[in-house]
């Protein structure tokens, strides 16, 4: 598999990373809800599936959904709401036509599965067990539906319930997507570690509203939607740096997201403790980022004189700042 | 690999540095904006649209329908409304400015060979597809078209008498944009506000005089292709209904990635299996009317 833009296997050599026993070639994950089912963004001419290590598939159920009333979509400074409301065909659809189409050569496609309930998400699971995909995330932070989602992601409990049912029915690696909106993510994760994750996804959006001031109703049609963008960065560069305490004993990889859109964005998240870097709203504003990025993180690597871009993950040196009483504050 | 049936989609849309060629204001916030892309203009075809990055600063780009391009020449020609953050940033890019373009994008218009009438209604913002369309068809003496065009704020060109003679409209009716004079296509105005030599109307009471005066069999021929406010292609859509007309529609939605990949742009369509959720950018932004669900 070769980066449609990356010049020598040097630098191929310096972005390639192991990630839940899955060799990418670039630390780039495209995020799930972003890319459709793996083939939407090949329309634009210049980008590729090769330049990203991974690309996570949009949320599926068991069945068909048609997601939420429009607006789904709204712009807010430095970011975006968004709330599609899972829109799927169903899984079988997708292990069935969607995934026979799709080149496996060109990166690696992860399964994002959803549900109502626990047995859904083992179903769903089940199901793309016996397909060519190469992973599974489970979605239990989804701000957007009713029943499930980050109803289940907020409470620790039922988070490792559904880790523990999905895990109970694939041995292909498993990838927990955290969300942001709960007390204590950090103890979430060890929950679900227990429960058998091998990975995490930190983090999903943030929940959020806009109004329209002159029909005084919010913009988006399921009244609240998903925060993403720039705005949110500085928030999930925390949360990974939680997570990775929980993971790193364990060896446990994290997917850094939420914000990401520039090359020291990504060397930012790998440095708090991600393995990979997550693409999703930054594709928006630049569908060709990714090209940009893959060499951006070689040019870094090369200026600091390190080997491999897993040199970076949970490089950071906290600072040990001194109490207010020693500092005479 | 994968075999080319399946990848068809492939390199279909380009990323260009469009160079602000002109940018001429209008009335109410109205802009004509002509940018430098060569590769949108060689492919771009009625009803296709492009997502511009009208300022660095913002995150989200905005799509806007095409009005006309020249392929030899390699621009492409947009008109547009300030309504927001960043058409009001889009307002103040100037000649030589470039901005980030992503085109051309969406599903465009598709002709029925049988219908050589092409009835075309255009409203407010929605003008723009409706004039990329009859400058295709002017390219085809097949075709005889006739544009209706509605407004709310003054017309974002001078309109001038009509050459032309329509059946079933009123005298005074007489005003025509004077672009589609140039290209020997008929056109007339409506519009509420009393502007000269407009029909004072929707453009919808105004298609139904021109549909009225043809016989029956001319009838047959017609074809309806609108794009405007979705008040007015609802009102578009029962009017084709009502006189039995195949009419397609180009719809807006708000819009994040425009090439598929988010569903954040989808309108209701009513499909054999049921209703779905199509997206606006690559399953649109051409519709059949009587398949979207105007609720």
């Amino acid at each position: 598999m070769q980066h449609s833009t990356l010049v020598n296997n040097a630098q191929q050599d310096k972005l390639a990373v192991d990630f839940c026993g899955l060799s990418l070639t670039s630390p780039l994950v495209l995020l799930s809800g972003c890319v459709g089912f793996g083939e939407e963004y090949t329309r634009v001419a210049g980008f590729s599936n090769t330049d990203v290590g991974a690309v996570c598939l949009k949320g599926t159920t068991l069945e068909p959904r048609l997601g939420n009333q429009p607006h789904r979509v709204a712009e807010t400074p430095a970011g975006m709401l968004n709330a599609i409301g899972l829109q799927n065909p169903g899984t079988d659809h997708v292990v069935n036509t969607i995934l026979p189409a799709l080149d496996f050569n060109e990166t690696r496609f992860i399964a994002n599965v959803s549900g109502s309930t626990v047995e859904e998400y083992a179903e769903v699971t089940r199901r793309f067990n016996d397909s060519p995909i190469d992973a599974i995330e489970i979605n239990i932070s989804c701000p957007n539906v009713k029943e499930g989602g980050v109803t289940f992601g907020n409470d620790p409990e039922m988070s490792a319930r559904v880790v523990a049912a999905c895990r109970a029915v694939t041995d292909k690696p498993l990838i927990t997507k955290l969300s942001p909106n709960q007390t204590d993510i950090t103890d979430n994760a060890r929950r679900c570690i227990d429960a058998g994750t091998d990975g995490f996804a930190v983090i999903n959006t943030l929940m959020g509203m806009a109004i329209d001031i002159d029909r005084r109703v919010p913009v988006i049609g399921n009244n609240q939607g998903g925060l993403s963008g720039p705005a949110i960065k500085p928030i999930a560069l925390l949360k990974v740096h939680q997570v990775y305490q929980a993971c790193k004993a364990h060896n446990i990889p994290i997917i850094g997201q939420g914000g990401m859109a520039s090359v020291n964005d990504a060397i930012e998240f790998l440095i708090a403790g991600a393995s990979t870097v997550g693409v999703g709203t930054a594709l928006f504003y630049d569908p060709l980022v990714c090209s940009k990025l893959n060499k951006g993180i070689v040019a870094y690597l090369d200026r600091h004189e390190l080997a491999s871009v897993t040199d970076l993950t949970g490089s950071l040196t906290l600072n040990n700042p001194p109490s207010a009483a020693c500092a005479g504050g | 690999m994968q075999d080319a049936k399946s990848q068809q989609h492939r390199d279909s849309i380009f990323l260009e540095e469009a160079e602000v060629l002109t940018h001429d204001s209008y009335p109410a916030g109205q802009h004509v904006l002509r940018v430098r892309a060569p590769e949108c203009a060689a492919r771009a075809l009625p009803g296709s649209f492009a997502h511009l990055q009208c300022d660095p600063s913002l995150p989200m780009r905005r799509p806007l329908s095409i009005m006309r391009t020249d392929a030899e020449a390699g621009w492409v020609e947009f008109l547009y409304k300030v309504v927001g953050t960043g058409t009001e940033a889009l307002s103040r890019r100037a000649p030589g400015e470039t901005l980030s373009m992503l085109g051309p994008i969406g599903q465009p218009f598709v002709l029925d060979e049988t219908r050589p009438r092409t009835l075309l209604l255009g409203g407010g913002v929605g003008i723009p597809p409706m004039v990329f369309l009859a400058d295709s068809l002017r390219q085809n003496a097949h075709w005889q078209p006739v544009v209706l065009m509605g407004s709310e704020v003054p017309f974002p060109f001078a309109a001038r008498p009509s050459r032309f003679i329509l059946p079933g409209m009123p005298d005074a009716v007489i005003a025509a944009m004077p672009l589609l004079e140039d290209w020997d296509i008929a056109s007339r105005l409506a519009t509420l506000q009393g502007y000269p030599g407009c029909f004072e109307g929707y453009i919808t009471d105004l298609a139904r005089h021109w549909l009225d005066a043809l016989d029956e069999g001319q009838r047959r021929e017609v074809s309806v292709y609108a794009c405007g406010p979705h008040p007015m292609l609802a009102a578009v859509a029962a009017l084709a209904g009502d006189y039995d007309l195949p009419c397609q529609v180009s719809l807006e939605e708000f819009m994040a990635c425009a090439v598929g990949g988010c569903a954040g742009c989808t309108v209701e369509i009513n499909t054999a299996t049921g209703p779905a959720m199509k997206r606006v950018c690559v399953d649109g932004p051409v519709f059949d009317a009587q398949a979207v669900n105007w609720h």
